[in-house]
């Protein structure tokens, strides 16, 4: 039977899945709290300082010395240990941590849309405020994560899973049956290969701890006992280092041969991409539906784009004197001042700012006045959130653009 | 300060900590930062200005830094407080590795020579690096875990070493942070007063 490794959004009816699901495979549940608990055992670091290694904040950890680093290092070492035995669930942000090889792994993922998450918050007798911060920061912890072990800015992106699981749609006696109906599968079956994949993982994860411990920030790869440093940063000594390197990963147990190659970070990075062009404009959403606007700043805030949030065209105007920015979404059907009156001065006033429009009551005349006016634009709503991103990235482009011929010229 | 201002400061920051102050024209702060040649001029007059303007930053930054590590942290006695102020003069030169580059960098210690108030920043930013250690040190001579030594003194050899440690990293010559440990257990060798914990 496949170890089972689920992950999942605040709020989800999570417990409700996770308790008969325990019950009726007798899988032996493993929370980020467990892991947790044994690196700190492993590691002799306090275990609430380790549970911070799965905040998007890093301001605990001391940046020059790798903390962080070393925290998740031991975090990991405790679950490759654990991963050596059948019938586990793995529920939480360590279930990123499995790599990708060994393909015993059921990969659930568990979602729901805010909405209803805020509902199951409130049930739990939290205000409605505790529940939007609440969510919002898990939320930004789970992007954060994904993005640092998957590579993927969306947590909840379909290629990251086998299963992604919609807590909201369905009744969870139902989720559960759909998760067992999926571990017994052929392809899911412990095969030598997978196992060996656990074994290397295993090895590879105590080197990374060990390597940790002593201040270093180097990849680990191993297979069959032989272990690759990947050095990825600039090192002047790096005989020096090598040779220190060698000569400590040699002592692991396990480890029959070592050797140490540079990576792609070892050739100085361009100092253009440090300070990176794409980087997100800030937005400013203005529409008077507070429930669409807030989604929709939320998923925004996802993407890594920042956005501030305004109900009417009084306010949208006012907040781009304090705001700045350089993309406007707009709604064109607001009371007071409307919205193609809002689009009329931004773009007399702030010819720069960039204005999408985005309306669920447009007619062809409105988008030939939109456009006439200079927005960027025209959506209608129900609006998917993939072509806005796509709409605000080609908006991003033209200022790009338009910034560089300026300086330029 | 505006967020015009700070990207324009942000780009400088790393130009020149990254290329050099006399290899980094204008027309490229202007490039990376967005912000036309014209208002950056007009906000800092010259590249000198920018140069100064990103040492003055660095100063409040530095000074608002270290307040909080005096208000927050408690240690036990001085000693620890030693190994408290190098474990956070780390951090923030890791934090601020730009700011702290351009800081190195030859062209301040020049600026400094010609205009007095760079002269008068830069002091400011290493009386506050220095101040943290003959703090701890002299809390640790009152409270008996650290032996006597002359404390300004001291101060200064403290700072060299672990400054020294910010210049390997971020000259790139070695994984410095590997050295942490080993730091710590020389400098606790170095000033323990061993005699009077017997």
């Amino acid at each position: 039977m496949a170890v089972i490794s689920l992950f999942h959004g605040n709020f989800c009816n999570e417990e409700r899945i996770i308790e008969p699901l325990v019950a009726k495979t007798g899988y032996r549940l493993l929370t980020d709290g467990d892991l947790v608990a044994k690196a700190a055992k492993l590691s002799a670091i306090a275990p609430d300082k380790l549970a911070r290694a799965f905040s998007a904040k890093t301001s605990v950890f001391n940046r020059f010395t790798h903390e962080k680093e070393r925290a998740i290092a031991f975090i990991r070492l405790a679950l490759a240990e654990q991963l050596r035995q059948d019938r586990l669930l793995v529920k939480g942000f360590c279930a990123h941590l499995i790599p990708e090889n060994i393909s015993h792994i059921l990969k659930v993922c568990l979602i729901a849309d805010t909405k209803s998450r805020l509902e199951s918050a409130l049930e739990q007798d939290l205000s409605e405020r505790q529940a939007v911060k609440l969510i919002r920061q898990h939320d930004e912890d789970c992007t954060a994560w994904v993005k640092l072990h998957r590579g993927s800015p969306d947590p909840w992106n379909t290629a990251l899973y086998d299963i992604i699981i919609p807590a909201d749609k369905a009744e969870p006696d139902k989720i559960v049956s759909l998760i067992m109906d999926n571990i017994g599968k052929n392809v899911l079956k412990k095969t030598g290969g997978s196992e060996k994949a656990v074994e290397d993982f295993l090895l590879a994860a105590r080197v990374g701890a060990m390597l940790a411990k002593e201040g270093h920030n180097i990849d680990v790869k191993a297979e069959d006992g032989r272990v690759t440093l990947v050095i990825n940063k600039q090192v002047l000594m790096l005989n020096r280092l090598e040779a220190e390197l060698e000569a400590l990963v040699e002592k692991v147990q396990g480890v029959k041969s070592v050797r140490c190659e540079v990576g792609s970070g070892f050739h100085q990075a361009d100092i253009y991409r440090k300070y990176d062009f794409e980087t997100p404009s800030r937005i400013l959403l203005v529409d008077d539906e507070r429930e669409f606007v807030q989604t929709l700043s939320e998923r925004l805030i996802m993407r890594e784009m920042g956005s501030a949030v305004a109900y009417d065209g009084a306010s949208a105007l006012e907040m781009i004197e304090e705001h700045q920015p350089e993309v406007m979404i707009l709604d064109l059907k607001m009371p007071g001042i409307d919205g193609m009156e809002v689009l009329r001065r931004v773009k007399s006033m702030n010819p720069d700012i960039e204005v999408i429009v985005l309306t669920g009551h447009g007619s062809e005349a409105d988008r030939q006045q939109c456009m006439q006016l200079g927005a960027f634009a025209y959506l209608q709503k129900p609006v998917d959130i993939e072509k806005l991103s796509e709409t605000i990235k080609q908006a991003n482009e033209k200022i790009n653009l338009e910034r560089r011929q300026k300086s330029d010229g | 300060m505006t967020r015009r201002k700070e990207s324009i400061l942000e780009a400088a920051a790393i130009l020149f900590a990254r290329k050099g102050f006399n290899e980094t024209s204008m027309s490229e702060v202007s490039k990376i930062s967005g912000v036309a040649q014209g208002t950056i001029f007009y906000h800092f007059k010259s590249k000198e200005g920018l140069l100064l303007a990103i040492l003055e930053d660095l100063k409040t930054r530095v000074l608002e830094a270290f307040e909080e590590f005096y208000r927050n942290e408690n240690f036990s006695c001085g000693l620890e407080m030693v190994e408290g102020a190098i474990a956070f003069y780390l951090d923030l030169a890791s934090r601020l590795e730009d700011r702290f580059m351009v800081l190195h960098r030859h062209i301040s210690y020049e600026l400094a020579l010609q205009n007095p108030g760079c002269r008068r920043c830069m002091e400011a930013i290493f009386d506050c690096f220095v101040d943290i250690f003959e703090q701890a040190i002299g809390q640790g001579q009152t409270d008996g875990s650290i032996v006597a030594l002359p404390p300004k003194k001291a101060a200064l050899i403290l700072h060299t070493m672990v400054d020294g440690l910010v210049r390997l990293e971020t000259y790139q010559l070695y994984e410095a942070s590997s050295l942490y440990e080993e730091l710590l257990e020389l400098c606790r060798r170095m000033l323990a007063n061993t005699v009077s914990t017997e």
